[in-house]
């Protein structure tokens, strides 16, 4: 009970034929998915569960065919405004296209009428239904990665994020559509070099800067040279220099403040928490885990300080709860708890 | 050769199917994209038997297309239910459509029921007592349909991870 989870070891390189364990297997593992997901398991049918997790690889193996659904079709949705409206919704289209495919089964026969079911559908372009869709950069869930643009400049995408580049004869132009990116412009270029968020244009002055947007604000944090700010509803102009950072919307340029040095450490795949509450944490964790990570009320103020390795969450988890002398419980794969020890258990030997 | 004497009656029959130049496009472009990457078994006897299995495979690029748009709708009549301060970032938006297209395309080979139970006790977090209400099937059968779905949508994972593998194998 006292090993640290973080020991176990990650899902093995499987050879080639063992990345399919026998059907089965696979049913198996469908049915305690089902019972887990029914309300219905009792804790006698959980502990099973693990016991059977752990008896064999091919148990493990096909466990992992769970969990990549439950991350990345699940999770998605779980998560969208109103799961049982898009439910009902989805099952009406289904139901619409199945009357429809009726009519025209005879018709596709010959040539396999699935075949851009699975693998297409990653490949064809949405259309302009979603800005960062057709985004030139874009980042997933748990995903930290550095491009370098035509004019030599080098940007950093944070996790879920996306960016425009757009260099043009007399002004280069970045256009951030979703989440932070850092920006390390390139000296001795003469056409200017522009960040543009809804909220309004930033123009480099200096080389080094990260954009982040947030509901209704942008927040950029500078940590070399400086960075001109004007809004985009009242054309307010200010400038933030090296060191400062400063939010604002499309009217207003909050005042500036120090910047925060771990602002940028999500770059080098690092979360510096600086005297941070864990719930502050597990946010900005939560944008590199496509799972569920749940927190206790009662620890959630809790400070903490540390480094952590953004990429690799569960390895992070486990320092963090040490750190915040929290336990992690994980009620099922894709769903991380965290609570308060219990009292007996605080105390280690 | 093949796109030459086959491109432009398929591309006019695409277009009345569909009722638009651009998608019809794409599409004729796709099929003949697909039988070049992976050639019809034993080739073609006649001209003909080309053109029947053109279309057959343009009719089931039809149908996903049409999928696809239903989706698509089903996602932003979602989207215009919520109040109008609810607006989830560009990206969290394609995550989610992204994720529809895809259970969706799974689904489909299921019967509806099962689908339902799928959708209702993976996605809405239902339990199987409060599906099984609403189906009109006893929880038991709820699992079986849960198992069911989950099962197909594990296989598919599986094929493809075990694609990937092998592309990566020297």
């Amino acid at each position: 009970m006292s090993g640290s989870p973080a020991a176990q070891a990650g899902p093995l390189p499987a050879p080639d034929d063992a990345a399919l364990p026998p059907h089965g297997v696979m049913e198996q593992a469908a049915q305690w998915y089902a019972l887990l997901v029914s309300g219905e398991a009792s804790a006698a049918d959980r502990m099973q569960w693990r016991a059977w997790l752990a008896s064999h690889p091919h148990h493990r193996r096909a466990w992992t065919y769970v969990e990549s659904v439950s991350q990345r079709v699940l999770a998605p949705l779980q998560d969208s405004p109103d799961p049982r409206l898009l439910a009902s919704k989805v099952h009406a289209a289904h139901a619409r296209a199945r009357s429809r495919r009726r009519v025209l089964a005879t018709l596709g026969a010959a040539a396999g009428a699935g075949w851009l079911g699975w693998a297409g559908w990653s490949r064809m372009p949405f259309g302009d239904l979603v800005a960062s869709w057709t985004a030139d950069y874009r980042t997933g869930t748990g995903d930290i990665r550095a491009f370098t643009l035509e004019d030599g400049s080098r940007i950093w995408l944070n996790a879920a994020s996306a960016a425009s580049a757009d260099m043009g004869a007399g002004l280069r132009r970045l256009t951030l559509a979703a989440g932070e990116m850092l920006v390390a412009t390139r000296h001795g270029d003469p056409r200017p070099f522009v960040v543009d968020t809804p909220q309004g244009r930033m123009r480099a002055l200096g080389t080094r800067f990260t954009v982040r947007r947030e509901a209704a604000h942008t927040l950029l944090a500078v940590y070399e040279g400086a960075v001109e700010i004007r809004t985009a509803g009242s054309a307010t102009v200010g400038v933030v220099p090296a060191g400062r950072q400063a939010r604002f919307d499309g009217d207003r340029i909050a005042q500036a403040t120090p910047a925060d040095p771990a602002r940028e450490a999500w770059s080098r795949g690092e979360l510096i928490a600086w005297d941070l509450s864990l719930a502050d944490i597990v946010q900005e964790l939560g944008r590199y885990h496509s799972g569920h990570i749940s927190l206790a009320p009662d620890v959630a103020q809790r400070r903490v300080f540390g480094t952590f390795p953004l990429r690799d969450v569960d390895g992070a988890l486990a320092m963090l709860a040490q750190a915040a002398s929290v336990r992690l419980r994980r009620p099922l794969p894709w769903w991380i708890s965290i609570e308060a020890r219990p009292a007996a258990a605080s105390s280690r030997p | 050769m093949l796109y030459s004497d086959h491109h432009a009656w398929l591309h006019t029959w695409l277009q009345r199917r569909l009722g638009n130049a651009a998608d019809a496009a794409d599409l004729a472009h796709e099929a003949f994209l697909r039988l070049i990457l992976r050639p019809a078994p034993r080739g073609f006897g006649s001209p003909l038997e080309a053109r029947a299995y053109l279309r057959a495979m343009a009719q089931g690029m039809c149908i996903n297309l049409w999928r696809r748009r239903e989706i698509e709708q089903a996602w932003l009549d979602t989207l215009a239910a919520q109040p109008v301060s609810f607006a989830p970032s560009a990206e969290r938006q394609a995550i989610v459509l992204e994720a529809l297209q895809e259970i969706a395309a799974l689904l489909q080979e299921l019967p509806p029921k099962a689908a339902q139970a799928f959708l209702m006790s993976a996605v809405c977090g239902m339990s199987a007592a409060d599906v099984g209400d609403e189906l009109g099937v006893s929880s038991r059968m709820v699992r079986k349909y849960v198992a069911q779905a989950m099962l197909r949508c594990m296989q598919a994972h599986a094929v493809q991870t075990a694609a990937a593998l092998r592309q990566a194998a020297p």
